[in-house]
């Protein structure tokens, strides 16, 4: 009571981390009660936690005994898993090497320890309050569509791809990308004289759902015969006509540089590739309740090119929605309300 | 801890330089508390002290008072006894003189001294003898002198003196002593 008493009077810190890939994000929001006195955003150009980082964090968390200092989790592995029972957990993934969260008692995140041990021992000069997955951040930021039916929800950050299957608050699918262990896998393939398109089914021609039909020989994409949705492009017209208000779609950010536009595309390219891999992943593991994806909700935390939703409307033939994210200021709400509960 | 992997640390409010400050004051306190209960004791001592000395001095005052007292008692006892001894040595001198005043011729049998008087018994062979030897020295030391005679068988008088002086000075003299 006393303690609660001492801690209202203080302001209160917060320190949010999201590492990207050839830089770190700091956003420092201080709050007095409930009222935000200041928010200070800072970029560094460092992976892990150089000088400058640590007194320009420093600095803020004098201020105060009451700081929390969070981080989006970076760990290459890390995922989400459709139950909360360690038993059917095991039936997905070995946990033993992992950290997991269950997420109101219906799905998991994990992470893995070693990693999450890694990225403590980096910050332990200032200590970390909060570790958080992107996929609660997924969960959170799309709280409003989840509920409803199935769609794949996808996270863009600088250098991971957090993807995940939602339909009525159930999780059905997830996978974390980290692209640039991806282009790597490319480039070794690549040198290896391996035909890519054999090792990664999609990566040129997406999503061919007459050639797969013929391909799989009906069996993992039964599903998708019994679909009659794909057949009927009035369906999916409607869907383009009814495209939320609210949603921000992105294409009015056009004033890119030439050279920017290339790199963009690229990358973007290579995001919609890991989410082709993905739905691809999630349409052939048995292991998932594989239900036909129309919708595709993009929290965009880094400003994606139009080049990602053509593609993926183009090739996957689905209904993309894009919402602008500010990841740091996800993150800053999360460690609030984790502080809250 | 909802959704985080890990759990928050816990916040003090005590942070280093709280401590600093607190442990400072504190300090400071502890001295100033310490200067004070001190001076409270020391203040507490002395008007012990002073209360004893005051009660000391009474007791010294009182004593000297009363040696003051004895001291003038023992000088009235001194002046008394010097007085006294005076006096014997006078009456002493009075006797000698009184016994060297009685004639040859006039016995005296018994002689009693009073406070203020003396009472003479002896054998006179006549009463001029008495009247004109003894009893004019007589009369020039008392005021007041009374003579009885009485008839021997062999004609001598056997005669009983009564010599005194005068009250006042009595008085005089008791209130002296």
């Amino acid at each position: 009571m006393l303690s609660k008493m001492i801690e209202a009077l203080y302001l209160k810190v917060f320190v949010n981390i999201i590492v990207k890939r050839a830089s770190t994000i700091v956003y420092i929001e201080i709050h007095s009660k409930k009222k935000v006195l200041n928010s200070i955003h800072s970029e560094f150009e460092t992976t892990s936690l150089n000088d400058k980082m640590l007194a320009f964090i420093q600095k803020y968390i004098k201020e105060s005994p009451y700081y929390y200092i969070s981080i989006l989790d970076r760990a290459v592995v890390q995922g989400a898993l459709p139950s909360c029972q360690k038993q059917k957990m095991l039936f997905y993934k070995d946990m033993s090497d992992s950290e997991y969260r269950c997420y109101d008692g219906k799905w998991a995140y994990y992470t893995a320890k070693s990693e999450m041990y890694e990225t403590e021992k980096i910050y332990e000069s200032i200590g970390l309050d909060f570790i958080f997955s992107p996929f609660v951040l997924i969960a959170k930021f799309f709280k409003d569509k989840i509920v409803g039916k199935i769609a794949i929800y996808v996270l863009i950050e600088d250098n991971y791809l957090s993807i995940a299957v939602f339909e009525d608050e159930y999780l059905l699918y997830a996978k974390h990308c980290d692209l640039d262990t991806i282009s790597e896998i490319d480039d070794i393939l690549l040198s290896d004289n391996v035909d890519v398109d054999e090792e990664l089914d999609f990566d040129d021609s997406g999503i061919d759902l007459e050639s797969m039909d013929v391909d799989d020989d009906g069996i993992e994409l039964e599903d998708f015969g019994e679909i009659e949705d794909l057949d009927s492009l009035e369906d999916i017209d409607e869907f383009d006509d009814s495209k939320d208000v609210e949603e921000e779609l992105l294409e009015s950010d056009t004033d890119l540089k030439e050279a920017d536009v290339v790199d963009k595309s690229n990358e973007d390219y290579q995001r919609f590739s890991a989410i082709q891999s993905a739905v691809a992943d999630y349409y052939k593991d048995e292991r998932y309740e594989s239900k036909f994806l129309e919708n595709i909700y993009i929290a965009d935390g880094i400003g994606v090119s139009r080049e990602l939703k053509k593609y993926l409307e183009e090739e996957m033939f689905l209904n993309v929605y894009i919402r602008h994210m500010e990841i740091d200021v996800e993150i800053c709400e999360l460690a609030q309300e984790e502080l809250s509960s | 801890m909802k959704y985080s992997y890990i759990k928050p640390r816990k916040k003090s409010p005590f942070t280093a330089d709280v401590q600093l400050i607190i442990t400072f004051f504190s300090m400071t306190f502890i001295m100033l508390f310490t200067t004070y209960a001190f001076l409270l004791f020391k203040n507490y001592t002395f008007t012990q002290d002073r209360q004893a000395l005051i009660s000391s001095t009474i007791d010294l005052q009182n004593s000297i008072d009363e040696m003051d007292r004895k001291i003038a008692y023992i000088k009235k006892q001194k002046d008394l006894a010097e007085k006294v001894f005076t006096q014997n040595m006078v009456l002493k001198d009075s006797i000698t003189n009184l016994f060297d005043l009685v004639p040859e011729r006039i016995t005296l049998s018994r002689a009693e001294l009073l406070k203020n008087g003396l009472i003479l018994y002896g054998i006179t062979p006549s009463k001029d003898v008495y009247n004109f030897m003894l009893l004019a020295p007589l009369r020039s030391i008392f005021q007041k002198t009374y003579s009885s005679f009485y008839p021997q068988k062999n004609g001598w008088l056997r005669f009983v003196s009564t010599n005194y002086i005068n009250e006042d000075d009595t008085e005089e003299l008791d209130s002296e002593n």
